[in-house]
């Protein structure tokens, strides 16, 4: 059975895919608490920057070299592992690739298991068939949709400019999709440093309403 | 080192390029650490200060000033079995200004052997306007073996107003334990990287930055002393039992170092080398 792409793609990266997403915050708690976020126009510019430049730009690589496949996927995985800058980013990438592999692995009964987030889904692009760039661009807005509803939560955003904020980054995820559809490891590279430094300063937020 | 004005792309291709090597290794005598192999060759030399501890220091020295268009430097360190090597440079590294297309490269290689630590301690590498400067660092680790890396990078003399509007960086870090890939690393920046490490998720407007990475057995036990060390604008995080990574943004080179320095000592039993010491 076959279904259509778009279907099965939005199935998967839709918010009510089980894999927890609306638990991680990928540093953004700590960024509002340090200040570091205050309105949705310091939202929009650091989100652009994850996907142009930060760990946005470099997980849509990691899910395009697992698709490709041009080296051992276990070898992928291990890269995306060591990507990772700090404890939290790598249970985001584990936890949530657990949960893919487990249930793209019943439901559509694919060979998945043990994979980073990423790289899971790279793959189960690449057994279902998929397109990429139009995985990847799905992917980015639904990493992006899942971070504006994270500061929505953390800070005085509202549901209008929310929606603004992910409707300006569209044109964005498209463009670093077709950026990332070469799945080069070699290019793989992320200069969002604060953020980063964010998602480790979490690790010792005393109060905290996110996993990350 | 500094571009001619009006050079074109002919003149720039006949000029000299800078060419340099630097190989060192380390073994154990009398329960010294004392240098086993070296070769150098070209504007990179090695110096080897004395110290009082039974570690191996070495500093490399890069004569031709600075890395421009078209330069090529290798380094290669070694510790081998039981040893301690602490490699720093005499000065900070300068990536200039390059015309043309070709990229300066620098290259290092570090290994180490099982119960042996290797110290890479280099100073700041400061990045100019119109700077065109790739930069790679593998390591390899047998299993057992301790690394402490601290890699700071400083955009543009902060005092001198510099800034960067063009330019081209390229830095990749890649660190194995036993061939497998534990701590990796890639930073590009192309264009107006002012512009680019302006925003908050960047460097907000700082210039200066660095990377830190611990790899050993007791990595673990550095976490909390490291947490009590970070500025506001720092952070540290163990991926695994023996993987401690660090990152901290400063203002200029004076703020990273003042950072830095304490993270060095608590990581390295307190010592500094000797061009670290402000």
């Amino acid at each position: 059975m076959r279904t259509d792409a778009v279907l099965t793609l939005t199935q998967w990266l839709s918010p009510a895919f089980p894999v927890g997403a609306f638990t991680y915050s990928h540093g953004l708690e700590a960024a509002f608490e340090a200040g570091w976020i205050k309105t949705s126009a310091d939202l929009e510019t650091w989100l652009t920057d994850l996907l142009t430049l930060g760990s946005a730009h470099a997980d849509a690589h990691f899910v395009a070299a697992a698709y490709h496949a041009r080296v051992p996927l276990a070898e992928v995985d291990r890269a995306a592992r060591a990507f990772a800058p700090c404890r939290e980013r790598l249970l985001e990438a584990e936890a949530q690739g657990r949960a893919f592999c487990d249930v793209v692995g019943h439901v559509w009964d694919a060979d998945l298991a043990g994979l980073t987030y990423p790289v899971a889904l790279g793959r189960a692009v690449a057994i279902e068939g998929l397109p990429l760039e139009l995985s990847l661009t799905l992917y980015l807005q639904a990493f992006v949709s899942n971070l504006v509803s994270a500061a929505q939560r953390l800070g005085p955003i509202g549901q209008t400019e929310a929606q603004r904020v992910i409707r300006t980054l569209s044109p964005i995820c498209e463009e670093t999709a077709r950026e990332a559809a070469d799945g080069e490891l070699t290019h793989i590279a992320s200069s969002s440093f604060l953020s980063d430094i964010a998602a480790m300063k979490h690790e010792t937020q005393r109060s905290r309403i996110f996993r990350t | 080192m500094t571009h001619q004005p009006g050079a074109t792309l002919e003149h720039e291709a006949s000029q000299p390029r800078a060419r340099g090597r630097v190989q060192v290794s380390s073994k154990l005598r009398d329960g010294r650490s004392v240098i086993d192999g070296l070769a150098m060759a070209g504007s990179m030399k090695a110096l080897f200060p004395r110290t009082d501890t039974t570690g191996l220091d070495t500093m490399l020295i890069n004569t031709a000033g600075g890395v421009t268009g078209g330069d090529r430097f290798f380094i290669e360190a070694t510790a081998g079995p039981g040893t301690t090597l602490t490699v720093t440079t005499q000065a900070a590294e300068r990536a200039y200004a390059a015309r043309g297309e070709t990229a300066g490269r620098i290259e290092t290689h570090l290994s180490v052997a099982r119960d042996a630590r290797l110290n890479w301690l280099p100073q700041e590498t400061i990045l100019f306007e119109h700077m065109n400067f790739e930069r790679s660092l593998t390591v390899d680790l047998d299993p057992g073996a301790r690394f402490l890396m601290v890699e700071p990078i400083i955009l543009g003399r902060v005092a001198m107003g510099e800034r960067i509007q063009d330019g081209r960086f390229r830095d990749r870090v890649a660190i194995r334990v036993g061939r497998q890939a534990v701590y990796l690393d890639g930073v590009a920046l192309t264009g107006d990287v002012d512009a680019q490490m302006s925003t908050a998720s960047t460097l907000n407007g700082a210039r200066a930055m660095a990377a830190l990475v611990y790899v050993g057995a007791d990595a673990e036990a550095w976490l909390e002393p490291m947490r009590r060390l970070m500025p506001e604008t720092g952070g540290v995080s163990l991926q695994s039992p023996d993987l401690l990574t660090c990152r901290i943004v400063a203002q200029d080179g004076f703020a990273l170092r003042r950072a830095l320095v304490p993270a060095i000592r608590l990581l390295n039993d307190d010592e500094l080398p000797r061009p670290w010491m402000l």
